[in-house]
């Protein structure tokens, strides 16, 4: 198969990009991990014995490591088999927050661990961190058992523990490799890494040691075709069952749709939306694929764009006329909203290959309301003009445009990433909507890493955005307006009170009909303030050949290779 | 010529200090804060300011500066900031692959352009001569983006002759299975400019007087133009080569993109989008003294081509 972009390398703590997350999926073992079937996704235990429930009010989890699960073989271990225990658990965690590492995630352990922010900050200040000293918050109890201890209640821990970067490592390998752990990857996953050439091949192999697993049905919608198709390939077998994978980092779409179609691989991953009208003409499978039983399996990903507006009274110094919570300020940003078409935006931009978002939180996660709906982010281009003229947006000097209620001139600024076509079609579409509202928009394209610069720092009025779900709950979306997340992750720079206070309550609640109440309370605020014009959840398309057995998307983990059968004769067949 | 090349060389060294602070003040104005980059999706300000740290970009800038010289004169550029890979072996083995398909692509199209330049040159404002220069027009109007995706199309999927995209490790596999493909594109599109260019050369030195002296003296027409006119015309030919010749160092990054060729093009592009500045450094700064040390074989080969050159 071809990867959308190249990989980093495969240290599960170093990298951050989904590519060779993805990878290091098949490579490691996280503690708990999602069920392959069950949607939305369930944990189940991987490397740990059972999923631990909360205890102490959220604030403790206790994992048991199964006995003789072992690290796939290598040179460091002297030919001795090297057994997973609790101690390399507490190390891979203790990681996350060695400075040295610079680790994307460390932010699921920090302000949560106890003891762990104080050893983080002391080895900030001696540079270096002391992985022998004891953490309070993580507690290896025996050989198999490890317990961490909060610092408040955290409902969504399991979650981080099933993230594919919080793996247990064994020391004295990331030690031994210290100079380039990204190519050294031992772990005790399913697969072993056999052969990388940087950016254009990796080829994992069966870990010959590896334990195996069976297809777990018990969560199976025996209504899906594809539990079906998978229960039918794999159920009562050994998993693993594919012996080799390559893996070829293809960063153009055409390359990519082409090695498909040429038979060079067996599946595509997220089909270019340049070619959907080749694959899917109307809606229907193009005749010679069907010909061929290429297959097609359609994701909702637990994603949402959205379009923030920096809603700080002034960004990078200077007066922001989007920015403020006064009513005028609000009332141009809800009319914003209103003026943007996004049914153009999907039925144009992204042919056809997403649904509007409803609220923050997008469908496949917990916390989502499939009934909720609101028209307060309906394209409604009379609303927004009469909201315009009633807070004094009119157009006083004659020149067309609408100028601000104390009789200034109103230009806003839209960034927008550099390089992308559908980008810029966004921006266009953009400056078309606001042209029609009588609103001065001024696009800027942005390269990559200014525009991460930019919305981070509130150097920006009104910036595309997107949240992918790092885990499968609304927490993980709706704390991208909590305001202690400004400068983080709350590129909005949105400073409510009041939902900050909900979102804080919300943090005490398992998931539950109280917790989801919260969560819908924060939702309206969204609406009123309008510091989002929420975007689209998009759908993707991965194709496969009919000898691929077993395929099922998971909406979190990116790939699903232990799950997989491979027909060799269908596939040698239609090679010829 | 000793001499003459010592002191070419010792005026590489100012060059190199040019080039040196041409790239940090680019990178430093308008290359991105590649924290923000490595930080990944939720990282507060504290995170930003250690992996700055980590990077060394929050030093002053003349100790940046002081580092960066340091670099270039060990030649050792640290490690990738955004895979930790050594740069040396970056460059290393990524040059590799750039050579396979940029080598062959120089040599053929280099041969191609000046025999048909020749031949055009030869029956010079006939029906043919017209017919040539209006495709090597046409040709040239094209984007090579456009030949990348119709030749992809047409000869990897449709006719099947060549694989869409691929590397080995097998130097040969590479150079007659996945690399024929891209390099017959970069051929293609590069020979059209070249002819149009040698054949000028050619003709500017068919009007001279020296040819129409060896045509006076009997000298039979092919004797002219393989003797007399290619041979001088060899000398702009030769510097046409030479400023061509640093660019096979680096490659194509379009074809490395489209075809997969884990070359140091697509590398050094992905580097700038990562803000990877170690690797950007080292590219350009091994691109720089590459393209001052090609100039200076260019030059010393003038001597040979043409015996009335002199070095002062």
């Amino acid at each position: 198969m071809g990867l959308r972009a190249a990989e980093t390398g495969f240290d599960p703590v170093l990298v951050y990009d989904r590519y060779s997350v993805g990878v290091c999926e098949n490579l490691f073992e996280t503690l708990v991990t999602y069920d392959y079937l069950a949607r939305p996704p369930k944990l189940v235990p991987l490397a740990a014995e059972t999923v631990p429930e909360p205890e102490e009010g959220g604030t403790r989890y206790t994992f048991r490591i199964k006995p003789g699960i072992h690290f796939a073989d290598d040179p460091v271990f002297g030919g001795r088999k090297r057994e997973l225990v609790a101690a390399d658990v507490e190390y891979a965690i203790k990681r996350f927050r060695d400075p040295r590492n610079r680790a994307a995630y460390a932010w699921l352990f920090e302000h949560n661990i106890l003891g762990l922010d104080e050893l983080a900050e002391r080895a900030k200040k001696e540079g270096r961190f002391d992985y022998d000293a004891r953490v309070p918050g993580i507690e290896a109890r025996d050989k198999y058992v490890v317990s961490f201890k909060l610092k408040a209640p955290n409902y969504n821990f399991l979650y981080f523990m099933a993230m594919p970067n919080v793996v247990p490592v064994a020391r004295e390998v990331i030690e031994a490799y210290a100079a380039d752990t990204m190519a050294h990857p031992v772990g005790t996953g399913p697969y072993v890494l056999r052969e990388w050439v940087r950016r254009a091949k990796i080829v994992l192999e069966r870990n010959p040691d590896y334990r195996g697993f069976e297809l777990e049905t018990r969560y199976a919608d025996m209504a899906d075709e594809w539990d079906r198709r998978a229960i039918e390939a794999l159920a009562g077998k050994r998993l693993p069952l594919v012996d080799r994978i390559e893996i070829y980092p293809i960063e153009d779409e055409q390359p990519r749709f082409l090695a498909f179609l040429n038979h060079e691989h067996d599946l595509i991953d997220e089909l270019p939306v340049s070619f959907i009208n080749q694959v899917l003409p109307n809606g229907k499978l193009a005749p010679q694929l069907a010909a061929q039983g290429v297959r097609v399996f359609t994701e909702l990903q637990p994603e949402i764009t959205y379009y923030a507006f920096n809603v700080e009274e002034k960004a990078d110094g200077t007066d922001n006329p989007v920015g403020g919570y006064s009513p005028e300020r609000v009332a141009l940003r809800r009319a914003m909203v209103l003026g943007h078409d996004r049914e153009q935006e999907i039925a144009i931009i992204r042919k056809g290959q997403a649904i509007a978002a409803q609220s923050p939180i997008p469908p496949g996660v917990v916390g989502y309301d499939p009934d909720f709906r609101t028209d307060a982010q309906d394209y409604d281009p009379a609303r927004a003009k009469a909201l315009l003229d009633m807070f004094g947006y009119v157009d006083r000097d004659g020149d067309g445009w609408r100028d601000r209620p104390d009789g200034r001139p109103l230009a806003i600024d839209y960034k927008y990433l550099a390089g992308g076509q559908e980008y810029r079609q966004l921006a266009e579409l953009w400056v078309k909507c606001m042209t029609e509202l009588g609103i001065r928009l001024q696009p800027s394209a942005v390269q990559f890493a200014d525009l991460l610069e930019n919305r981070r720092l509130g150097k920006f009025q009104l910036a595309d955005d997107a949240w992918i779900a790092d885990y499968p709950d609304a927490q993980n979306f709706l704390q991208l307006l909590y305001g202690p997340n400004t400068d983080q992750s709350n590129e909005s720079r949105f400073r409510l009170p009041e939902y900050d206070r909900l979102y804080e309550k919300s943090l005490g609640y398992p998931d539950g009909p109280e917790r989801n109440r919260l969560y819908r309370e924060m939702t309206r605020l969204l609406f009123a303030y309008a510091p989002w014009r929420l975007g689209v959840t998009r759908t993707f398309k991965h194709l496969q050949y009919p000898w691929v057995k077993g395929f099922k998307k998971h909406p979190i983990l990116y790939t699903n290779f232990k799950w997989l059968d491979i027909d060799v004769a269908a596939q040698r067949a239609a090679m010829k | 010529m000793t001499a003459y090349v010592i002191r070419r060389v010792w005026q590489m060294i100012p060059t190199i200090f040019g080039v040196i602070l041409l790239i940090f003040i680019l990178f430093n104005w308008v290359g991105g804060d590649p924290a923000q980059v490595l930080a990944g999706k939720i990282s507060n300000p504290d995170q930003i300011a250690n992996i700055r740290r980590q990077l060394g970009v929050d030093q002053p800038y003349w100790v940046q500066l002081l580092i960066f010289v340091k670099q270039v004169f060990t030649f050792d550029f640290g490690r990738s900031w955004s895979t930790n890979e050594e740069v040396s072996h970056i460059i290393l083995t990524r040059v590799g692959p750039t050579l396979t398909i940029m080598l062959p692509v120089l040599f053929i199209t280099t041969g191609l352009s000046v025999l048909f330049a020749v031949l055009v040159a030869y029956v010079r404002g006939t029906l043919t001569d017209r017919m040539v220069m209006i495709a090597c027009t046409v040709a040239m109007s094209i984007s090579f983006l456009v030949y990348i995706i119709v030749f992809q199309w047409l000869f990897g999927f449709i006719l099947g002759w060549f694989p869409v995209q691929g590397w080995s490790e097998s130097f040969w596999k590479n150079l007659t299975y996945y690399a024929p493909l891209p390099i017959m594109l970069a051929v293609f599109v590069g020979v059209a400019p070249e002819l149009r260019l040698y054949r000028s050369f050619f003709l500017d030195e068919i009007h001279q007087d020296y040819v129409r002296t060896a045509r006076a003296k009997g000298v039979p027409e092919k004797g002219v133009m393989l003797k007399h006119v290619m041979r001088n015309a060899l000398i702009p030919i030769l510097t046409n080569v030479g400023i061509a010749l640093p660019g096979v160092f680096v490659g194509s990054f379009l074809l490395e993109v489209f075809f997969s060729v884990p070359g140091l093009g697509r590398e050094v592009v992905t580097a700038v989008n990562r803000s990877d500045f170690p690797v950007i450094k080292a590219v350009t700064v091994y691109l720089a003294i590459i393209t001052m040390v090609i100039n200076l074989l260019v030059d010393v080969m003038y001597k040979f081509v043409d015996p009335r050159v002199s070095f002062k």
